[in-house]
């Protein structure tokens, strides 16, 4: 069946990504933080001991399902194409941006719609810097840039990043060998399989529709191409009508408990940057998982990116806080953005504009 | 907006995103025909940016690009709107 040749059927497959999210949200992962890619790598990464914050720490099957949803669903449809050498330390870089700039924010830009449709004000804030920042990456694609061609490889190479992925799964299933946290966001999870079965089925619709975040927004601003932008919408929709459904829709800044902060500034620059790198990369890191799992290992670079931008974002502190309510006293504490997180993001910033002006098409070739 | 009927047309993909835009920039300089769509879903999984023209242009866009060096991936015929 063809999901891609009507804005229905494009929109259908946001659907489901949306029931995947809003179901694991019901399971048990955190409150908003139903199905987030940057959130999840960064507690993968500390599940693999990259970085040491105890409350951040669990394998998420739902990553491993998205990389081997793709692989299996390209290679049971002839799709599987394993490409490389576009300009892969580039995008080694630029996937610690996506990571940095997103935990900056709290959030990647797929958590980003969850958190609007959960009327997070927040979030909302935040997409004016994510379609600033893919809008910047649009005049930079206009004034030539590029990260050079691909070029097709040996087939094994594409398979790496799917093995590597199965092989964390073998692991969290077989030893205790990962570590796993016992309180806070990292100790919040549906059950395993449920996860799993999650990630294969988003990473299966993601692999057929082609959903991007940053894609859906490059498409309406360079074509007025309102394709992608429709399997947002259906996401949205799910998302908004479960959060409605359940008492979880506050629009309001400060909301505890909802792993986020009210710092717009930082907001705005973190998302801008991750808008910025995303279209740099070609896509958002959601696009990034599925793209390394159809064989492209300049993506599957840039997905051991973020693995160290979420591990360095971390273990430099430069994540943000949550804004988070004291149980006994009652009193709200404010989350932020620490210094150094400040000076990452914008250090982020400055590298996005030195890659995508110093890279070009004639140089490539 | 009136919708566009479907009808058989001219897609050339590309390498990368940049020579989709570099052909961009060629047409319209040339007064070429044509613009820059998704690469359809059916031709690839990949998410870059292809050229759209009538199948009349074919012979028009390929010396276009041979003029200009740009490198094309493939020409294809697709029903789109």
């Amino acid at each position: 069946m063809n999901l891609t040749d009507s804005k229905k059927k494009l929109a259908l497959s946001g659907v489901v990504c949306g029931l995947v999210a809003a179901c694991l949200a019901y399971f048990g992962n955190p409150a908003n933080m139903a199905f987030c890619i940057a959130c999840f790598i960064r507690d993968t990464a500390g599940a693999l001991g990259l970085h040491q914050t105890e409350t951040v720490q669990y394998a998420r099957p739902e990553i491993i399902g998205l990389v081997l949803g793709a692989f299996l669903i390209s290679a049971a449809t002839k799709e599987y194409r394993s490409m490389a050498g576009s300009s892969p330390m580039t995008r080694f870089v630029l996937g610690m941006i996506l990571a940095i700039g997103s935990l900056v924010f709290l959030g990647c830009p797929l958590r980003m719609i969850i958190r609007m449709s959960a009327g997070d004000l927040n979030a909302w804030v935040a997409l004016i810097g994510f379609i600033l920042g893919v809008g910047t990456g649009v005049i930079a694609l206009k004034k030539g840039f590029s990260l050079g061609r691909a070029h097709m490889t040996n087939r094994a190479s594409g398979g790496v990043l799917p093995v590597l992925m199965l092989g964390i799964l073998v692991i969290a299933l077989a030893t205790t060998l990962l570590k796993s946290s016992q309180s806070g966001p990292g100790s919040m999870h549906a059950p395993i399989f449920l996860s799993l079965a999650g990630g294969l089925i988003f990473g299966v619709f993601a692999q057929k529709s082609r959903m991007c975040f940053a894609g859906s927004i490059r498409d309406v601003i360079l074509m007025r191409n309102f394709d992608l932008l429709t399997i947002i919408g259906g996401f949205f929709v799910v998302m908004l009508i479960f959060n409605a459904a359940t008492g979880r829709f506050i629009p309001a800044f400060d909301t505890p408990g909802i792993i986020a902060h009210s710092q717009h500034l930082w907001n705005i620059l973190g998302m801008y940057a991750v808008g910025f790198a995303a279209v740099l990369a070609g896509g958002c890191p959601l696009r990034q998982l599925i793209l390394a799992g159809q064989g492209s290992s300049d993506s599957a670079v840039t997905v051991l990116g973020m693995f160290i931008g979420a591990a360095m974002a971390h273990n430099f502190g430069l994540a943000a806080s949550a804004t988070a309510l004291n149980a006994e006293t009652q009193e709200v504490t404010a989350g932020a953005v620490p210094p150094a997180g400040q000076v990452a993001v914008v250090i982020c910033i400055i590298v996005c504009f030195v890659i995508a002006f110093t890279n070009r098409r004639s140089e490539g070739r | 907006m009136a919708m566009r009927k479907k009808e058989r047309k001219l897609v050339v993909t590309f390498h990368t995103t940049a020579d989709a835009m570099a052909m961009e920039k060629a047409c319209r300089e040339k007064d070429a025909p044509g613009r820059l769509i998704p690469v359809p879903r059916e031709i690839s999984a990949g998410c870059g940016l292809a050229w759209c023209a009538p199948l009349s242009c074919r012979e028009t866009l390929i010396g276009l690009m041979e003029e200009q060096g740009i490198e094309r991936e493939e020409l294809h015929e697709c029903m789109l709107r």
